[in-house]
């Protein structure tokens, strides 16, 4: 078990493309650690810092008590599963499994009780005679995990393991993943660009574009409160909604001015947002922030926008309506499933005004609602 | 009528490639024809076997007694400097296939351009006089060195295609699971281009066997000939026996046919290798 510590990682690539820049971060012993981020972000190259499998162009990275920038991969005691599985195809499952312990000279006896217990926790027992080829992504997957818990590494390392999986089953594996770690307690890293993973799995995520860090926190925590715009369109499905507009001053409360509407902002927010009046600004409201009816969190005088419905996709129990007004052609609000609703009528949307948000100008706009100082990394 | 026509399309096809076979293997029924001849049966009828009867098994006897001797030195030739050519083939190919370092772009075209020179006929001379100056001759170490090198360039050309085609994944793996560039070209490199190997083995052993000018140039002793040397000598001076000679050649060639019918899957999967995607 292991804390590891980046201080100023930058990485630079022959031909001058910056991949990293100052990644500065503390990964918590036993924590699971989610970096995502588009592709291009910079969140492999950092993963693969860690395992020695890319050169650290400055900074350094601490695993536990070491220093581990000129130390091997192999010995840096961390395993990692890589995306398309890295299975050995010549090798049957027990011995991809037992690969590792075999180069480390482990006893045959202690090989087996390790690949057999790993087999157990992941209920593969039954496949470790056979080779890669003859098992399902499901199962590969499953044989990838194993062969890097064998090794009761002081880390794990997953390089988006379960993007080559179906939907379903990758749902599964990612409450299996969560599960295995609640056993092992083992510190982790993750990485995915799919931030619904990245939601459901971390203890923390680091939300990274560019090679810089934007935001790191609990997943709630990003969820509620981005830091900028690029983590707040990025985190959340469907996306935020942003609005262009500006603040304006009436009758000593501050309004959100789009053109077409106008809401009012709450009075804490207008206290702490009252120096940017008169400014260009971009409201953003998640899709669940909307609702069709003005009572409970939705209640409110000047809350209210008013659309043009352009389709309707219902869930069941929720449904997502795809409206426009007459400056944002492309705005979702996610509510509870209505039948009497159609494409083409105009519709009252009820905003919960606790959750707006008020970025500046521009795509990676400072999130000027956010209460507090940023998260700390 | 369309059915018609692609059966006819067919036949002429299968025609086509009847006759091509029986290009290719009628010298060699020949070959084993007149093995069982004497001069006079061969005169009479060169063209097919007479009676079992009249066979002269003694035609394979007295080659054997005279070829066996080269067979055994081509064996040695052409298993050392297979081996001692893939051993320095593959660590080549896999640090050209997986490592970036200054110079190797132009190393490698310099290596594969080399494979453009003229053979034989430009380097016999000067090959020769190396070979003169490390006091080589009449040794078959001579054979063996050349032989593993020549066939080098090709083999690192092949093998670092196949090498590239392997994820780098899973070196990336086993370079965290512990295996060093030995480590990884033993776990890795090796059992998965098996095909790949035994193809660029066979071709090896080709070549080696069926060398001619170098060896008939370097080996002066007839006890240290190999086969396509000691066949030469099978063609008498004044009168040739053609049933001996051509009893020699069938056991020269049976080594390789029968190399062959044991590895011709391997071979063929080898030929194909990286061809479309595993």
């Amino acid at each position: 078990m292991a804390e590891i510590f980046f201080d100023n990682i930058c990485k630079t690539f022959p031909g001058g493309v910056e991949a990293v820049k100052d990644f500065t971060l503390t990964i918590h012993d036993k924590e699971f650690m989610v970096f995502v981020g588009p592709s291009g972000c910079g969140k492999s190259t950092t993963l693969r810092m860690v395992a020695g499998l890319e050169e650290i162009t400055d900074g350094t990275i601490r695993i536990g008590d070491k220093i581990v920038n000129d130390v091997p991969p192999k010995d840096r005691d961390i395993a990692m599963v890589f995306q398309n599985y890295a299975l050995y195809p010549h090798m049957t499952v027990y011995q991809n499994m037992a690969f590792a312990l075999k180069l480390r000279k482990y006893p045959k006896q202690e090989r087996d009780k390790r690949v057999h217990d790993a087999a157990k926790i992941l209920g593969i027992e039954e496949l470790l005679e056979r080779r890669p080829k003859a098992l399902s992504g499901g199962q590969r997957q499953r044989v990838a995990v194993g062969r890097a818990i064998v090794r009761h590494p002081a880390a794990f390392l997953f390089d988006e393991p379960l993007s080559n999986l179906d939907a379903k089953l990758r749902v599964e594996m990612r409450a299996e993943l969560k599960r295995l770690h609640a056993t092992l307690e083992t510190t982790t890293i993750y990485v995915t660009h799919d931030q619904e993973e990245a939601m459901t799995l971390g203890n923390r995520i680091v939300v990274m574009k560019d090679g810089v860090i934007q935001q790191c926190g609990a997943p709630l925590e990003v969820y509620n409160s981005p830091t900028n715009r690029f983590v707040a369109g990025f985190v959340g499905t469907p996306p935020m909604n942003f609005f262009a507009g500006s603040l304006t001053g009436d009758d000593g409360d501050l309004w959100f001015d789009e053109g077409s509407f106008r809401i009012r902002l709450e009075k804490q927010q207008a206290d702490h947002l009252g120096s940017w009046t008169g400014r260009d600004m971009i409201c953003g409201v998640r899709p669940e922030a909307m609702g069709l009816v003005g009572d409970g969190r939705f209640a409110g005088r000047d809350n209210t926008i008013t659309v043009r419905v352009n389709v309707i996709e219902p869930f069941g129990e929720s449904m997502d309506i795809y409206v426009a007004t007459p400056k944002h052609p492309h705005i979702v609000a996610r509510t509870e499933a209505r039948s009497d609703i159609e494409p083409d009528q105009n519709l009252k949307l009820h905003l919960d005004m606790s959750r707006i948000h008020i970025f500046e100008p521009g795509d990676m706009g400072a999130n000027l609602s956010r209460k507090g100082e940023p998260a700390v990394v | 009528m369309p059915l018609r026509v692609s059966k006819k399309k067919e036949a002429i096809k299968h025609a086509m490639l009847w006759f091509v076979l029986l290009l290719a293997f009628f010298p060699l029924l020949l070959m084993f024809v007149v093995s069982f001849k004497n001069n006079d049966q061969f005169m009479n009828n060169p063209w097919w076997f007479d009676a079992v009867s009249d066979w002269q098994w003694e035609n394979w006897a007295k080659a054997w007694g005279i070829v066996s001797n080269y067979i055994a030195n081509s064996v040695v030739v052409a298993v050392a400097a297979v081996t001692l050519c893939l051993v320095m083939a593959v660590p080549t190919a896999y640090v050209m296939a997986r490592y970036k370092f200054p110079g190797k772009g132009v190393l490698y075209y310099a290596l594969v351009g080399s494979m453009f020179l003229p053979g034989t006929a430009a380097t016999l001379v000067t090959m020769f006089m190396l070979i003169r100056s490390l006091g080589l001759v009449n040794n078959l170490l001579a054979l063996i060195l050349v032989g593993s090198v020549g066939g080098q360039i090709v083999s690192v050309f092949i093998l670092r295609q196949f090498i590239e085609d392997i994820p780098k994944e899973l070196f990336e793996s086993a370079r965290i699971d512990g295996a060093g560039h030995f480590g990884q070209i033993r776990n890795i490199v090796l059992p998965m281009s098996g095909s790949v190997l035994g193809t660029l083995a066979i071709m090896q052993f080709l070549g080696s066997w069926n060398s001619l000018m170098l060896p008939l140039l370097v080996l002066r002793d007839d006890e240290l000939w190999t086969i396509p040397v000691g066949l030469m000598a099978l063609d008498g001076e004044y009168v040739k026996q053609w049933g001996d000679m051509m009893a020699g050649f069938s056991i020269a060639a049976l080594p390789l046919v029968i190399l062959f019918f044991f590895t011709m899957r391997f071979f063929v999967k080898g030929l194909t290798a990286g061809a479309v995607k595993g």
